[in-house]
């Protein structure tokens, strides 16, 4: 059914971010990145895909400048996607930028708290969480008013209400903001791709509530493991948790009571994969102390939980390409960018300081 | 520098001649053992340098891992954490102690690293993604810390042992090239001073004896007239007597003249 | 000539002026401090290219001679090169003054103030 009308208004999209798709560098290219013994070596690899981009940087770029060209490319190629897009799928790409909206606007946040120049601050935002009243944060010069004239304006303004005062922004770690944000945008996007007329029942959706799910469930893992030995309670950390997922409810149950990563891995055994992870990193096995945020990161070898998770969202990523007449390719396509970004400023960074043997850390699923 | 005029002003006595003596043997013995302490401390010296040297290299690959594990952060958060840590940075829970050490009576502090309990300004960081690479991140930079600390106690030795060998120095050959020669010269003095003196007291003695010779023999010698005189005198009178028994007062005898 | 216990006894804090990567690393090893309001004084300075050498200097200033509880500075060792004529003619020895390396510039013993001194002394 889907199939009869979705090219009206989205084929070129899809049409466009499948090409996108195609220009991601491959295991090949990664291979070849990493024989390099300069930047300027990387520079020159990188110089089919992304050309343009890279050509004003100066000779021997840092690492952090390399990142944000490569951004460059993604935030042009995005909005071209996005001024090409109409009706839901308009919609879709803006929730998409909400995430980065939720850092952007912490950020502000920590810099109003503490009486900063938040104009300085727009620099350091990100672009994709852009929106036009976004310049208008820096004008508040206290909490309050940001909470009460600024904030609302964004929109983010419903994830605030109803879960945060400002009395919240000025006392809660921004973390716990940040985190209580992220949780009702999730819920939120969630809500979307499932009851929206154009999305729910289309493979969008299906694609969607995967991945929403998996980033639910990361989210909750995440935030527990690291919330241990600090002064996060149980009772807050249980309002962080998204309220879906393939581990809600039960799982989640489990997390709020889990004490240590023993208790995190019983919480996730009902799902497998997050429980081949745990046995694959080598967590909870041990006598259950020793990791957590305060006391010690587990696993130096080898590749970490997080590594895992990175690996899984990009071969969900890689499915959701498999499928047709979906929006979900585009989220898809801007979660694998920012991989490669994040493998070419780590490939860029064991080079720029030697640390060849483990260069080999990125996640290539091509 | 041994110049006549290089020495103390003091009155050429023999109390002053015996407190230079003492004075010299003083700052020889000090000589001797501001040597010792300066070979001491300089030894000490030598070892700190090799050790900054030492632990400058390895700050420097020290330094790099940590700087490759905040690599590791950002590749895991997907972002720069950089403003939120500068924002959350409270009170410190890193701090350093410092202690003292004596080298060859030169207290040298030494800093010690510790860590407060309790205050955790990024426990919370990366709590969504991350937080374990943060927390890697932390250890890795902790550890690269203590290495600092631990060259920048080496550093505060060397700075302040570098001063103390300058000070022991500057006195070292303040006492061989000044001190010393100055008491020296000073002895030098009183007991040339003191020579003459003697020699002065000497021909001094002499003229009073020649002097002494001579009135002796003038007095010799009226003592001797006088005594002749006084023989002469004896006689005159006896011969008078001799005269007045045979008495020819008119007579032919002429009245002498009485000399006294 | 040991300097007297009152001159270091209440030095317990790092200082550190660097770049963004090294400010941020170490304070996540926990040296961060900001004194109590309301004169918010921070022990550490961000410095980018955009950040002039007066406010380096400034900062040097502050870290080593107005403020009394700091210990040990820590400087990366291409911004003590901007200010390394202040840099060369420190030498009290409270704080120590320490030039790191950072991400972007490997260290280099040729600049170093303190190593510079010590081949000076031994004539090498």
């Amino acid at each position: 059914m889907e199939g009869l009308l979705f090219n009206v208004n989205n084929g070129y999209i899809e049409g466009i971010v499948r090409g996108y798709r195609n220009s991601l560098l491959t295991g090949q290219n990664y291979s070849n990145l990493t024989q390099c013994e300069t930047i300027d070596d990387l520079k020159l690899q990188l110089g089919p895909a992304y050309g343009d981009f890279l050509a004003s940087l100066p000779p021997n770029p840092s690492t952090s400048t390399l990142a944000a060209r490569t951004t460059d490319k993604l935030i042009s190629e995005f909005r071209y996607v996005r001024a090409n897009a109409v009706g839901s799928l308009a919609k879709f790409m803006d929730y998409l930028t909400y995430g980065y909206m939720i850092d952007n606007v912490a950020l502000l946040i920590t810099g109003t708290l503490h009486e900063r120049d938040t104009r300085e601050l727009l620099d350091r935002c990100h672009p994709l969480g852009w929106f036009e009243t976004m310049p208008v944060l820096c004008v508040a010069t206290n909490i309050e008013e940001l909470y009460n004239s600024v904030l609302i304006e964004t929109p983010l303004a419903p994830y605030f209400k109803g879960s945060l005062s400002h009395q919240d922004l000025d006392e809660l770690n921004i973390e716990i903001v940040r985190n209580t944000l992220y949780k009702n945008y999730l819920e939120d996007f969630h809500n979307f791709v499932n009851t929206d007329p154009d999305m729910a029942g289309t493979p969008t959706s299906e694609v969607m509530t995967e991945m929403l799910e998996f980033e639910a469930d990361r989210r909750a893992i995440n935030i527990t493991l690291n919330s241990f030995g600090t002064e996060l309670t149980k009772a807050d950390r249980k309002k962080l948790y998204p309220n879906f997922g393939r581990l809600y409810p039960e799982g989640t149950f489990m997390l709020s009571r889990a004490e240590d990563i023993e208790g995190v891995r019983l919480a996730v055994e009902g799902v497998n994969d997050y429980k081949t992870y745990f046995d694959a990193t080598g967590m909870g096995q041990g006598s259950g102390t020793g990791a957590g945020n305060m006391s010690g990161g587990a696993g130096g070898e080898g590749k970490s939980l997080e590594d895992m998770f990175y690996q899984k969202e990009m071969e969900i990523s890689k499915g959701a390409f498999t499928r047709q007449f979906t929006y979900a390719i585009v989220y898809a396509w801007v979660k694998l960018r920012e991989q490669e970004i994040r493998n070419i400023t780590w490939i860029a960074e064991c080079i720029a300081q030697n640390q060849k043997e483990r260069i080999g850390n990125y996640i290539s699923v091509f | 520098m041994s110049g006549a005029g290089n020495r103390e002003a003091v009155f050429p006595t023999r109390q002053s001649l015996g407190l230079m003596k003492s004075k010299l043997k003083g700052a020889q013995t000090g000589h001797d053992l501001l040597k010792r302490k300066s070979e001491a401390l300089t030894k000490r010296f030598r070892e700190i340098t090799r050790r900054i040297d030492e632990a400058k290299r390895k700050m420097g690959r020290v330094m790099q891992i940590a700087a490759f594990s905040l690599a590791e952060v950002t590749y895991a958060v997907g972002g720069d954490i950089g403003y939120q840590v500068q924002e959350s940075a409270k009170s410190a829970r890193f701090r350093i102690r410092t202690k003292q050490e004596n080298v060859s009576g030169v207290f040298l502090p030494a800093f010690e690293s510790f860590t407060t309990e309790g205050n955790n300004d990024f426990g919370l960081t990366g709590l969504g993604k991350g937080g374990q690479q943060v927390q890697r991140c932390r250890e890795t930079y902790a550890r690269a810390v203590e290495t600092l600390v631990e060259l920048a106690s080496l550093q505060t030795a060397f700075v302040i042992l570098d001063e103390v060998i300058k000070v022991v120095n500057r006195r070292v050959n303040a006492i061989e090239h000044v001190i010393i020669p100055r008491t020296e010269n000073t002895i030098k003095y009183i007991n040339s001073e003191l020579d003459e003196l003697d020699r002065e007291e000497f021909f001094r003695l002499k003229k009073v004896q020649n002097k002494k010779q001579r009135d002796n023999a003038q007095q010799d010698a009226e003592m001797l007239a006088k005594r002749e005189a006084a023989a002469e005198q004896e006689k005159q009178e006896s011969d008078k007597e001799n005269a007045e028994s045979t008495p020819d007062i008119l007579g032919e005898q002429e009245d002498e003249d009485v000399i006294f | 000539m040991a300097a007297p216990a009152s001159a270091y006894k209440d030095r317990q804090f790092l200082a550190v002026i660097g770049d963004e990567d090294s400010v941020t690393g170490l304070l996540l090893a926990g040296i961060g401090h900001v004194t109590a309001p309301p004169d918010a004084q921070k022990n550490f300075l961000v410095v980018d290219s955009k950040t002039d050498n007066a406010a380096i200097e400034e900062a040097f200033d502050r870290f080593t001679t107005e403020r009394k509880d700091i210990g040990i500075l820590l400087i990366n060792q291409h911004i003590a090169e901007r200010i390394r004529h202040r840099v060369d003619s420190y030498t009290a020895a409270f704080p120590a003054l320490l030039e790191i390396p950072s991400k972007d510039h490997p260290y280099d013993p040729e600049k170093d103030s303190v190593l510079r001194r010590v081949r000076r002394l031994f004539g090498e």
